[in-house]
Parts: C-alpha cells; structure tokens; sequence
C-alpha cells in the first residue's frame, strides 16, 4: 500500500491523479474510433476468431451510392434542424417566465425538469401510447378541436414531427435547466441600475439579459445539436424507423446494418459518416460564434 | 394605473404559460402510470383518463411483475442497480482525481497545457457512441467481456468520464487554495490533502456529479443493445424488448416502464437543488 501511495506522494502526484482517467479515455474511446476507422476500410468476418480483409474505399463508395444513407442523414438533421431551435426557445421562454417574482418557483422547476431524467426508452412507449391512431388521448382530443385525427406514427410526412414533438418534450427542460441557471448567475445590481435608468422589460430582455445569456444559450445549443445527431433510442421504440424507412435516423442505420445484418465494416462506414457530420457542423459553429467561445468554456 | 394593469396581464400570461407546460411536462407521466392500472378493456377501447371516474384501476400487473415474471425482471433489474452505482462511483471517484490535477498541477504534453487536456478529455463526449460501439463490440468479444457486468461499468465510466472531470474542475476551481497550503506546510502529501481536505470540501458536488453520472448510465441504451443479450441485460434493454416478445400489452410496458423510470425520479427529485448549483458554472 505504500509503494503505491508513493506515486501520488511525490513531486509527480499530478500524473498519479490524471493517468487512471487518461488511461480508461485511451482503451475505451480513442482505441475503439481508431479500430472503427480502420473497419470503415475493410471487411470483417467474425466466423471463427477475428479476420479483417481490407478492401479500400469499397465501403465508402457504397455509402455514397446507397440511397438509405441519404435518407437516413436528411432524417437526422431535419430532426435537429427543426428541434433544437424550438427546444432552446421554448427553454428560454421557461426559464424567463420562471424568473419573475412569482408564487411557487420552487414547485414549477421541480415539475419542468422531470422529463429530463426518464429513462429515453420509457419516453418512447409514453408516446408511443399518447399518439395510438384510435386510442390514443391525442387524437381523442383533437376532433373536440375540430381537427381530424392524424397518423402520428403511420403517416410518412407526420412521422418525423411526432417524433421531433417527443424530442422537444423530453429535452426542452435540460435547455431550460442551463438557462435558468445562466439567468440566476447575473448579478441583480445589473437590472436594477437598468431599471432606475427606465429601460422596459423588452429593452431589459435585449440589451442587458439577452447578451449576458450568450455563453449559456451557445453551450445549450451545441449540447443539445451534439445530442440530437445521436437520436435512436426513441425512434427504436415509437417507430423502429418506420414507415418503410421514413424516420430511420443515422444511428439506428448504423446500427441495422452493422448489428443486425452484421456487416460490422459497412456500420463502421456509416458511424463515421455520422462522425464526419457532427464535426463539420460544430465547427462551422465555433467559427460562426467566434468570439463568444472563449467565454462559453471558462 | 394603466402600467399596473399591464403588469397584472402580462402575469397572467406567464401563470398561463407556465401551468400549461407543467401541464405538458406531467402528462405523458400520468397516462403511463394510469394505464398501469388500467384493465385490458379500458386500454383497448379508446382513451381513458381518470381512475374511479371513467375506468376502475386494478392492481393485478404489478402483481403479475412481482410474481409471474420475478424472473424475468429481477436479473436486469439487479445488473441495472449494480452496473450504475459502480460505475458512477468510480466515474466520480477518477473525474474528481483528474479534476484535481489539472486544477492544481501544470501539465505539458508537448504542445499541450491544462486547457487542451480538458478540451480533449470534454470533447470525447461530442463523439456519437455509434462511431465507438461497433470497434467496442469487437473488442469485447475478444476480450471475452461480452454480455457481463464488468464490460458494462466499464463502458459507463469511460462514456461519463468527460462530464464528471468537466463538472468537478469548474467546481474545484472555485475553491480556495488557502486549506490545501496550510495542509501542505503541516506536510501533508497531496494524496492526504485530495483525500482529507478536498473530498469533505465538495461532497454536495460530488454528490451533483454522481447522480448525473447515475441518471446517464441507468437510462443508457445503445451500448446496452449492442453488448448485452441475457446475463447482462439492463432495464431498458428489458423493456425495449417487450413489445417485440408479446405485442402490445400497454399495461405491463407501463409497470415496467415505471419501475424504470421511478428510481431516478425519486433521487434526482430530492436532490435537485444540487442539480441546479451543480450545473451553474456552465452559465457563467
């Protein structure tokens, strides 16, 4: 026990301390996208042992001609091109009305971030349920609008908003949790002085709360994009991709193709595609909101 | 007078908004509760809304959960509660470590300092789990960590690493140096001083930290999909294959699903003051 207290002891403790994370990040996430990267190349057969066949950019040139892969992309960013939008301003509309002096904060807060913690899987048979052709509460609800009842799930231009609607349930609270705690962190002396000097609510919302909630607006928007890319585990539930192929999302296809028909070569092909997209499009972010990083990751 | 009256609107408008959502946010919750309680018919013959008034709520399938299906529902249950606790504890234990050095010591690994260590650790969270899942599932299967328990704390605290050292570096760069230096003049070891001084410093983080990392590796389900198929198997994996083995039988999803989600509602809502301190450094 000593020997081993010795290296966090030592005038070289900090490696002690930073090398067990270092070391898990290394095995289990660098060495597993290198080994992915290297599949994308080749093929695999698992029959017996372990053989990798390289074949070039075979797989690559298949993507590329494979029309479920495009349908698959356009799915997934239309999802997060329409979601993540609304989710942060529905967030920050929360997170606005919910700091004002008004009754039972506490109690409102509570409630808002409860979809936030369930379990994705349960989320999908919710809606699942909520959204049943003929005995689900939603379409029992909307002929007493005047609406006709619609195919939440069975309808091939319907089926990606039921499933953008469950994302914007499930998510909008985490949005509105990094607002709502970017709004407690301005100093209250900022608005009254705004106040003394007159400004109007709307003044107030746009010249002193609005830009101070930048870096928290950034983060909300990145975390919630990189996470929406990701999209499966409702889909998997609500939809299993369907109608035909009409909600399938960049992970469960990687996942069908890769696991389920066990082309693991051809999935890896497809991940990294997904890979390709999430980073092309966060870093036209960063260069988009230059300026603001800095503040965003102090 | 007139401003006033604006005022009063524009509160009522917020009441409005905000009940409404609270509305929107608990409904889902109540029709997947109710309908656990729901008789065969009551599901099948369109919408019902409350219990006693339009449909008589019946116990039997949670009954049936515990009884009939013991088996089938303990073992995942059990590798769910065991898979999470450990794996968050370490999480935390090794984010708070790496925290803690890269607070309070000057690395330089070539070109890199501090702050690109942390970008790289934070930004193996940006990558999508699909990318790694498939090279992981080859080598589990190499290394024989296939469908047990081990493999999957493992993946839990590799995929929660990044948020807890990111967590706990905003939380330690907060604290004062001034208790480490008089520990370090009486000649405590850095060891003595994380473990004695730092640690009873930041429990309330620690405790933020974990059960972010808990709510994480509990509702997880991809990893899960791919590297477990019976001994291993976690809640979610267990519900998702319900309605595949029996169809649509709504009202023993529900009690599975509530048994899923009622864990981490319970913790998380009674500690869910440290959520929104835990979180607050990201606004500044």
């Amino acid at each position: 026990m000593k020997n081993f207290l010795f290296y966090f002891t030592g005038k070289r403790a900090g490696r002690a301390f930073l090398i067990p994370c270092a070391f898990i990040l290394l095995t289990l996430t660098i060495f597993p996208f290198l080994f992915s990267l290297g599949l994308t190349f080749g093929k695999v057969s698992l029959t017996g042992g372990l053989a990798i066949r390289f074949i070039g950019l075979k797989n690559w040139s298949r993507l590329f001609a494979d029309e479920r892969f495009w349908n698959a992309l356009s799915n997934t960013l239309f999802i997060v091109a329409i979601a993540v939008p609304l989710e942060y301003a529905l967030g920050l509309a929360l997170a606005l009305a919910l700091n004002t002096k008004i009754r039972g904060r506490t109690v409102f807060r509570v409630v808002f971030l409860v979809p936030m913690m369930l379990t994705p899987i349960a989320v999908g048979y919710m809606w699942r349920m909520l959204f049943n052709i003929s005995r689900g509460p939603v379409n029992h609800i909307l002929p007493g609008l005047g609406l006709p009842p619609v195919g939440w799930l069975t309808t091939t231009g319907v089926v990606l908003y039921s499933i953008i609607i469950t994302d914007i349930w499930h998510w909008t609270p985490f949005v509105f949790l990094i607002l709502f705690a970017g709004l407690q962190s301005i100093p209250p002396d900022l608005t009254e002085a705004a106040r003394i000097d007159g400004a109007s609510n709307l003044q107030l919302f746009r010249y002193v709360t609005f830009p101070l909630l930048i870096p928290a607006s950034l983060a909300a928007i990145l975390l919630r994009a990189m996470e929406t890319f990701k999209i499966i585990d409702e889909i998997y539930i609500m939809t299993g991709g369907g109608p035909g192929l009409s909600s399938e999302s960049m992970t469960l296809f990687g996942y069908s193709l890769g696991l389920r028909a066990f082309d693991l070569a051809y999935g890896a092909t497809i991940a990294f595609s997904l890979f390709i997209t999430v980073l092309i499009i966060s870093i036209a972010f960063f260069s988009i909101t230059k300026g603001f990083q800095e503040i965003t990751f102090e | 007078m007139k401003t006033i009256q604006r005022e009063n609107l524009l509160k009522i408008f917020i009441y409005l908004f905000l009940i409404g959502w609270a509305i929107f946010a608990l409904f889902p919750v109540y029709w997947m509760l109710t309908t656990s309680f729901k008789p065969k018919l009551d599901v099948f013959l369109g919408p019902k809304y409350f219990p006693w008034i339009d449909f008589k709520p019946v116990a039997k399938w949670w009954w049936k959960v515990f009884t009939v299906e013991r088996e089938e529902v303990v073992l995942p249950l059990i590798n769910s509660i065991i898979v999470a606790t450990t794996s968050s504890l370490i999480t935390t234990l090794l984010g708070t470590m790496a925290a803690y050095a890269l607070t309070r010591f000057t690395f330089k690994l070539g070109p890199m300092g501090n702050r690109d260590i942390l970008l790289w650790i934070v930004s193996q969270r940006m990558m999508p789990p699909i990318v790694v899942a498939l090279g992981i599932f080859i080598m589990f299967r190499l290394a024989n960590l296939l469908d047990t328990r081990i493999g999957m704390m493992l993946i839990y605290i590799a995929f929660n690493l990044p948020i807890a050292v990111w967590m706990m570096r905003n939380f330690l760069s907060q604290i004062p140096p001034s208790a480490e230096e008089a520990a370090m003049v009486e000649g405590a070891s850095r060891a003595q001083i994380f473990w004695w001084i730092l640690i009873p410093m930041t429990l309330p983080s620690l405790a933020a930290t974990f059960l972010l990392c808990f709510i994480f590796a509990w509702n997880e389900f991809l990893f899960a999909l791919i590297l477990t198929f019976d001994r291993a198997r976690t809640v979610p994996i267990l519900i998702a294959s319900q309605h595949f083995q029996r169809g649509p039988q709504w009202w023993d999803i529900s009690v599975l699903s509530t048994i899923a989600i009622a864990p981490v509602l319970i913790i998380a809502l009674s500690l869910q003051r440290y959520f929104v301190k835990g979180l607050i450094p990201i606004g500044k």
